[in-house]
C-alpha cells in the first residue's frame, strides 16, 4: 500500500498551480521619429488627463517611473507630481496639452521653456489605459466551528492590462511614437481546507514589459541594459 | 444578576456605537497650498471679500443610505483664493464684511462663493475612483460698485482608491478639484471679468480692442461649465 506523502502532493499542487496562473503579454512599438537621450537629460511619465476619461492608476505610473530609472541603463526620471507642481498650472488635467501641436503654445507661457531647459527634460511619456477585471467565476465557501475551520471550492478571475505610452520629444516638439502593451492574466484560488492563491501579476507584468520596451525605444543606442 | 444585566446593557450600547461609527467616514483637509503659477501677474489692485463659510466649510452627505461622509474643508477655500489671487494680481487687499472697498483704491472687488459641493465614492460610480465637484461663483465689481462679471467656475478632481485609503483618496480628489478651479481662474478670469481692462481704464491707459476676448466674455465660461458638467456626468 502506498502511503500518501502530503509534502509531495502539496509541492506538485503548488508547481502545477504556479504554472497555471498564466499571463499572456504583447508589447508593440510604433516609431514616428528617431530618438536618443544625452547624458543629464531626463524624462517625465504622466497619465493622460482624467478630464478625457483616462483611468491610469497612480501606482502604475509610479511602477513605470521606478522601472525606467532602475539599473545601469536607468534613465533620469523626474517624479510626475514634482513636474506638474513646478509647471503649475500648465500640466493640470484641465490644461495639459493633448496633442503635440499644442506644444509651441505651451512654450510661450512665461517661464515654461526656461524651466524645461533648466531641468533638461527631453521627453514626456503620456500613459493611457488601465487594468480591469474582465471575467471571473467559481465558488468558494469557508466555515469555522469549535474544532477548527476551513474553505472548500474554486474561484478564478481574469484581468486585462491595456496601456499605451505616447512619447513626446520636447526638443523637436513632435511625437516620437508609441509603445503599447496588452497583458492578460488569469488567477486561481483553489481551496481544500486551506485556500492556495495563485495570482497572476497582470499589472506588474504590464508595467515591466512597457518600461523595458520604452527604455529601448527612448535610448536605442544604449546596450548596457 | 444586576451586574450581569449592566454588563449586557453596556455591551449592547458599545456594539451599537461601534457599528454606527463604522458606517461613517470623516475627511479633514489639510491646509491647501498651490504652487506658484508660471504666469505674469495682472497689473491691478483687487479687493477680495470671502464669505464666512470659506473659513470653515463642512459638507455632510449620506451615500446610498448606508455610509455617512463628512468632509471638512476647514479654511482650505480661504487659503486657496488668498494664495491664488496673491499670485494672479499685483496687489490684493483682503476685506471683511465691515470694510469699505472705497477706502482702498481698488480697480475691482472680487467676491467668490461656493454654490455647490458634490462627491462620489467608488460604490456609486462603479469605478475605482473618488470624485469631487465644486462649483464656485465669482462676482466681480468695478470701482463704482457695479457688477461687471458673475461667473460660475465648475471644478473637478478625481483620485483612485488603490494606492491610498478611501478618506485619503477623497481628500486628494478635493485638493485636485481646488487646483482645477485655480487653473481655470488663471486661464479665464481676466477674459470673463476684464479686470486688467478696468485697471487700465482707471490709469487712463487705452486698451486695444480685443474682439476675441469680447466674444469669449459671453460664451466661454458657460461653455467651460457645460463641458465640465458633461465630463462629470460621464464619470458617474
Amino acid at each position: 500500500m502506498t502511503r500518501i506523502n502530503w509534502l509531495h502532493v502539496s509541492t506538485i499542487l503548488l508547481v502545477a498551480g504556479a504554472t497555471s496562473a498564466c499571463v499572456n503579454s504583447r508589447v508593440v512599438d510604433s516609431r514616428q521619429a528617431s530618438t536618443g537621450i544625452n547624458e543629464g537629460e531626463g524624462i517625465v511619465v504622466m497619465a493622460k488627463s482624467y478630464h478625457l476619461g483616462n483611468e491610469t492608476e497612480e501606482d502604475y505610473i509610479q511602477c513605470v517611473e521606478n522601472s525606467l530609472s532602475r539599473g545601469r541603463a536607468g534613465l533620469r526620471v523626474i517624479p510626475h507630481r514634482d513636474f506638474v507642481d513646478s509647471l503649475f498650472p500648465w500640466f493640470e488635467p484641465r490644461t495639459a496639452p493633448t496633442e503635440t501641436k499644442h506644444l509651441p503654445q505651451l512654450m510661450e507661457h512665461p517661464g515654461v521653456k526656461e524651466l524645461l531647459a533648466k531641468e533638461q527634460i527631453r521627453y514626456i511619456v503620456w500613459l493611457d489605459g488601465d487594468t480591469e477585471r474582465v471575467a471571473g467565476g467559481g465558488s468558494l465557501s469557508c466555515a469555522a466551528g469549535p474544532t477548527g475551520g476551513g474553505c472548500f471550492g474554486f474561484a478564478w478571475w481574469q484581468n486585462d492590462a491595456d496601456y499605451e505610452a505616447s512619447v513626446w520629444d520636447l526638443d523637436e516638439l513632435e511625437s516620437a511614437g508609441t509603445v503599447t502593451t496588452d497583458v492578460s492574466g488569469t488567477s486561481f484560488l483553489p481551496a481544500l481546507v486551506v485556500p492556495i492563491p495563485l495570482i497572476a501579476r497582470t499589472q506588474s507584468k504590464a508595467c515591466k514589459a512597457l518600461a523595458t520596451t520604452l527604455r529601448d525605444f527612448i535610448d536605442p543606442l544604449d546596450d548596457s541594459a | 444578576m444586576s451586574r450581569l444585566k449592566n454588563f449586557i446593557r453596556q455591551f449592547v450600547i458599545a456594539s451599537v456605537v461601534v457599528l454606527v461609527a463604522g458606517c461613517g467616514s470623516a475627511v479633514t483637509l489639510e491646509p491647501v497650498t498651490i504652487p506658484r503659477p508660471l504666469i505674469d501677474p495682472i497689473p491691478a489692485t483687487v479687493g477680495l471679500r470671502m464669505p464666512e463659510n470659506f473659513h470653515h466649510y463642512v459638507h455632510e452627505e449620506e451615500v446610498l443610505g448606508s455610509e455617512e461622509w463628512s468632509i471638512n474643508l476647514g479654511a482650505a477655500n480661504a487659503e486657496l483664493f488668498t494664495q491664488l489671487y496673491g499670485h494672479m494680481f499685483d496687489r490684493v487687499v483682503l476685506l471683511s464684511d465691515d470694510d469699505n472697498p472705497d477706502e482702498h483704491d481698488l480697480d475691482a472687488l472680487i467676491e467668490p462663493a461656493i454654490e455647490a459641493f458634490e462627491f462620489s465614492v467608488p460604490n456609486q460610480s462603479k469605478t475605482k475612483s473618488f470624485a469631487v465637484w465644486i462649483r464656485y461663483r465669482i462676482t466681480v465689481y468695478d470701482n463704482n460698485g457695479d457688477v461687471v462679471a458673475d461667473w460660475p467656475v465648475s471644478a473637478y478632481g478625481k483620485s483612485q482608491k488603490e494606492s491610498v485609503s478611501g478618506p485619503k483618496a477623497l481628500q486628494r480628489a478635493a485638493v485636485l478639484a481646488m487646483r482645477d478651479a485655480a487653473a481655470l481662474m488663471i486661464m479665464k478670469l481676466d477674459q470673463a471679468a476684464g479686470i486688467s481692462g478696468l485697471a487700465a481704464d482707471r490709469r487712463g491707459e487705452t486698451t486695444p480692442p480685443d474682439t476675441e476676448t469680447d466674444t469669449q466674455l459671453e460664451s466661454e465660461p458657460e461653455a467651460q461649465t457645460s463641458q465640465l458638467g458633461a465630463t462629470a456626468g460621464d464619470e458617474n
